[in-house]
């Protein structure tokens, strides 16, 4: 009988099998709970007996509502296109949105009572978003079937007005997206805005410049010369056309390739690399906590014609659509930045037991001198080089730019700025991928998105 | 008044959990209790040495090998010369085929022989006296039957605690369409009546003080039976009568393997009885999702490889004296391959993986060898790789697992449900019968653990899945106790079977394993499963020291 008491130690391997695997299971429990309640099979969700909080605009419009245990969505299909990235699907399928971050909040659940709570504790919250949706419709609808995305915020209270990313769908009526066989709806659940980094081209300049002048005590008042072909240690970089000389503010305007190109070359790969890491490249950045797709400029291994292509925004350049609507917003701000944002208020349903979001905090990211310089020749550039009737009169600070993307595709179209007079205080950032010209694609739909705008701070004045 | 009545309800589901932690530390403190300090039972005096040999065992070997219970290291005496083993009768010496022979009293004996106090056995030239264990001076308690005076809960404080539980959660499950239903009240009635009439029949009747092991069993099916009032009516009927059943089968193997030398020699008409039902099933056999392991008799539906799952616990268990004269397995391994193939042709891999394991658990019991259970692993892997050679279908049934969620409509469908639900559930659950997941396919059987995350919370359902550890946990400390080695193999693998029948069960649905389709002990729905784990617990039972010890 003595053997029994160690042959019988074998039944440990099972008992341990089972506490290892209880464990696992407890550690996918605690981290995952939440992604497996809001998956997009659960009935509970849409179920009469649970309940979800409403969503605002900043209008009141309501983007989502629960009635009779069924999620409704705004009446209006362009409404609920243009907001669907910002406002979510019901599902975890869009995580940046506001159903999957706040999904506790509006549907009342936490993993302790799951949605099981009573009527009487349950508390559905409502949120309030500074977007105004209707705004938000008619600059998704001026995408046509192209992809990429918009986004305008008051850089003096960090509210966004316009957030939009294309392609979109309608919750109503999701299409199968499995049959997308000509890439139609590719990375339809990213927010373009936050989740992509393109190959900024001519808006990178703004960087380069700001670099220049920090570092090359001569960089404003020095001549560059564009010959449109340039061979550096036997490559070559090329400009649009043959600009001759120029200094660095027409250079700027008129978006001349060879005055960043120095620049960048100048400077080296070392200098060229901490200044932007000053400013944000290569490292995280957040929207509301959202981790940003990284910016990043990485030179190490670029022979001299490399550098000289990544102080153009080409190379292996990336630019995030947010990040660049901060800097954008610190540079009309006299450097300082208001961190942008979207979620205003979260609140009880039918209480003032109020959740307020405002930012008033200011964090300088560039100096004053320098911003102020910026300033003045993004407005030199939109006065002179794009003409101020595209924005119908407003006076705006901008910058466009055109990425080459290769493979045989159209560019991607930039168009970066901000307004010169605090009055009316909006920055913007537009890309249109695969759109051609920056000032062709991107530029048409950052104008409407500013008059419109524009039209409605006038008309709540 | 309606939110008052929502949160009392509300109230039970967070009473609950906290009340099956009690029970379940209740049913597992009095069984770990029970597990006093063993004291010799009787003493060997060696005439030649004068030294006194403790008798721990009620099955003891003797031999020369140095893993025998009483080591005689003389070259006259055979490895493994002897079994001394003690039954309701008295003390008994049993010859394992030794080369010398054994002679009680001077007598050479043939078969075993009944031995007293006083008595000398000569072991291959060994004479050794058997003495009363107060020989050694010890404070001795260990000898007599009847000094089980341990301050253990009663069973009718167990069952008393259980029957608040059911109470409380039939009480949920009435109003959880938000109107009363009365019928889950008649049926948890009948369900209580019947436990108190066990409990009161085994106290009495039988003269049993122990109870523990009827506790936590009835504590678990009747969370199954109420489960499935919140599902359907009829099942939750058919469960219960299954759990009366179960019962009764229950009490029927307890009193069969009561004498372990008896059950041995049923083994013949076992076998036969577990070879006929599969023959059956594989001819008479009906497809049901994709196996074909049902039979139909009198409008039921009954898995004859249930009840084989018993038979095979049964004829792999042996006495110390049976291991000890047939060193080979033959015969078992021979029924084991019989079984797995069945199973393997009505294409119940979850099952036949189970009856792997079990063997396994079975042949290291006996022999003690890990070559054996390398070798056995070997030839399964080798098998299955055989298998899945020729039925590559069989591999695609397992694509889906780790990318649940990327097959959430087609093989991933059962997990992605299971996962949703039971965090939708929380750690309090929703309220009995108040689930989305109970109208999947196969919920309340396969997918049952996910309705108690979801329906129970998911605190409940990992204290059921504790209980069934325990259990094992307890049968290995309980082991060497029992009064034969049949006892003591039979109880540790009937637990390591129903764990590991857990793990394929619940680690399948929620995507740690690949998915089997195996019940979930005590609380799937199943007739067939409830009586055959009911079965098993009877080894169990049969395993604790006291079961026997009054009648």
């Amino acid at each position: 009988m003595r053997n029994m008491k160690f042959r019988s130690m074998i039944l440990y391997f099972v008992i341990f099998a089972f506490f290892a695997g209880l464990g696992y299971y407890i550690f996918e429990f605690a981290q995952n709970s939440k992604n497996w309640a809001f998956s997009p099979v659960n009935r509970h969700l849409s179920s009469d007996s649970l309940s979800g909080g409403k969503i605002f605009d900043i209008k009141g419009e309501i983007l989502a509502q629960t009635i009779n245990g069924k999620r409704m969505y705004h009446e209006s299909s362009d409404v609920r296109n243009a907001v669907l990235h910002t406002v979510g699907d019901g599902s975890t399928l869009i995580p940046t949105s506001v159903q999957s971050r706040y999904n506790a909040e509006l549907f009342g659940y936490n993993f302790i009572t799951g949605f099981g709570a009573p009527e009487y504790f349950s508390s559905n919250q409502d949120v309030t978003l500074t977007l105004d949706s209707k705004i938000c419709a008619s600059v998704s609808k001026k995408f046509g079937n192209k992809k990429g995305t918009a986004v305008a915020y008051n850089y003096k209270t960090g509210e966004v007005i316009c957030m939009v990313s294309l392609p979109t769908y309608d919750v109503n009526d999701r299409p199968d997206f499995t049959k997308d066989s000509d890439g139609k709806y590719d990375g339809v659940y990213l927010n373009r805005a936050l989740s992509a980094a393109y190959t900024p081209g001519s808006v990178f300049k703004i960087f380069t410049t700001m670099v220049g002048i920090k570092c090359l005590p001569d960089a404003e008042t020095r001549k560059y010369e564009c010959k449109k072909i340039k061979i550096i240690d036997g490559e070559k970089v090329t400009c649009m056309q043959s600009h001759g000389k120029l200094d660095l503010k027409t250079a700027f305007s008129k978006s001349c390739d060879m005055a960043f190109c120095d620049i960048a070359v100048e400077l080296g790969k070392e200098k060229m690399t901490s200044e932007l890491e000053k400013f944000g490249f290569n490292s995280l950045q957040t929207f509301e906590g959202i981790e940003l797709a990284k910016s990043t400029y990485d030179v190490n291994s670029a022979s001299k014609a490399g550098l000289g292509w990544s102080g153009i925004g080409q190379y292996t350049d990336t630019l995030n659509p947010m990040y660049m609507l901060k800097i954008m917003g610190a540079l009309a701000n006299g450097g300082n930045l208001i961190e942008p944002f979207v979620v205003k208020s979260i609140a009880v349903s039918g209480t003032n037991d109020n959740q307020k979001f405002t930012n008033t905090s200011e964090r300088n990211i560039i100096s004053k001198i320098i911003a102020d310089k910026m300033k003045e020749m993004m407005r030199f550039t939109m006065k002179n080089q794009y003409n101020d009737s595209l924005f119908g009169g407003i006076r705006m600070c901008a910058k466009t730019g055109t990425a080459e993307v290769g493979e045989n595709k159209l560019p991607h179209g930039w168009m970066v700025g901000f307004s010169y007079d605090e009055s009316f205080p909006i920055a913007f950032v537009v890309v249109v991928e695969n759109g051609d010209f920056g000032i062709k694609s991107a530029g048409p739909i950052a104008g409407a998105m500013i008059k419109d705008i524009r039209n409605d701070f006038v008309k709540n004045k | 008044m309606k939110t008052m009545f929502s949160l009392f309800l509300y109230s039970i589901q967070i009473i609950l959990p906290f009340m099956a932690i009690l029970i379940a530390y209740c049913c597992f403190r009095a069984l770990f209790r029970s597990l006093k300090p063993m004291h010799p039972l009787i003493v060997l005096l060696n005439r030649a040495t004068g030294e006194k040999m403790p008798i721990m065992y009620w099955e003891n070997s003797v031999g020369r090998d140095k893993h025998c219970d009483i080591v005689l290291n003389l070259p006259s005496v055979s490895r493994d010369h002897a079994v001394l083993y003690r039954r309701r009768e008295g003390w008994f010496i049993a010859d394992t085929n030794s080369k010398m022979g054994i002679s009680v009293n001077g007598e050479k004996i043939e078969n075993d022989e009944k031995v007293f106090i006083g008595d000398v056995i000569n072991i291959g030239g060994v004479k050794l006296e058997i003495c009363r264990a107060d020989v050694l001076k010890l404070k001795n308690k260990g000898s007599g039957d009847n000094d089980y005076d341990y301050d253990t809960y009663s069973g009718g404080g167990l069952l008393t605690l259980i029957t608040v539980f059911q109470m409380l959660s039939t009480l949920s499950v009435c109003f959880s369409s938000g109107d009363l239903d009365y019928k889950p009240v008649i049926l948890s009635g009948i369900m209580l009546l019947f436990e108190w009439l066990v409990f009161i029949v085994t106290k009495y009747g039988f003269g049993r003080d122990n109870f523990e092991i009827e506790a936590i069993a009835m504590f678990l099916s009747g969370i199954g039976v109420i489960n499935l009032c919140g599902v359907d009516i009829n099942d939750a009927f058919t469960q219960l009568i299954a759990m009366a059943i179960g019962i009764i089968i229950f009490e029927v193997i307890v009193l069969i393997i009561k004498h372990a030398d008896f059950s041995m020699k049923l083994r013949p008409y076992v076998a036969f009885f577990a070879l006929t039902l599969l023959a059956a099933n594989l001819i008479f056999g009906k497809v049901k999702n994709g196996s074909q392991n049902w039979i139909m008799i009198g409008g039921y539906s009954v898995q004859p490889s249930e009840f084989v799952k018993v038979a095979f616990i049964f004829l792999g268990a042996s006495t110390l004296k049976g291991i000890q004269t047939t060193k080979n397995l033959t015969w078992f391994i021979l029924f084991s391959a019989a079984c797995m193939g069945a199973l393997f042709l009505m294409g119940d891999f979850g099952t036949a993986l189970i009856f792997l394991v079990t063997f396994i658990l079975i042949a290291f019991m006996r022999s003690g060898s890990i070559r054996t259970v390398v070798l056995t692993c070997a030839t399964a892997a080798l098998g299955a790789a055989f298998i899945f050679n020729f039925k590559p279908y069989i591999v695609t049934r397992f694509s889906a697992w780790r990318h649940v969620w990327e097959h959430l409509n087609d093989i991933g469908y059962q997990q992605t449900r299971v996962l949703t639900y039971s965090a939708s559930g929380g750690l309090l659950g929703l309220g009995i019968g108040k689930g989305y997941l109970k109208y999947i396919f196969a919920a309340p059987s396969d997918l049952v653990f996910g309705m108690l995350c979801e329906e129970w919370g998911t605190v409940l359902g990992i204290i059921v899945l504790l209980m069934i550890v325990f259990l094992a946990i307890y049968v290995r400390q309980a082991g060497i106790r029992s009064r034969s080695a049949f006892y003591t193999i039979s109880s540790c693998c009937a637990a390591g079977m129903m764990t590991f029948q857990m793990i394929m069960n619940v680690f399948g649905v929620t995507d740690i394993l690949p998915l089997t389709g195996v019940t979930l002990p005590f609380i799937s729905l199943g007739g067939s499963s409830l009586v055959s784990v009911w079965a098993l617990m009877a080894f169990i039972k049969a395993s604790d020291e006291r079961t026997y010890s009054r009648e």
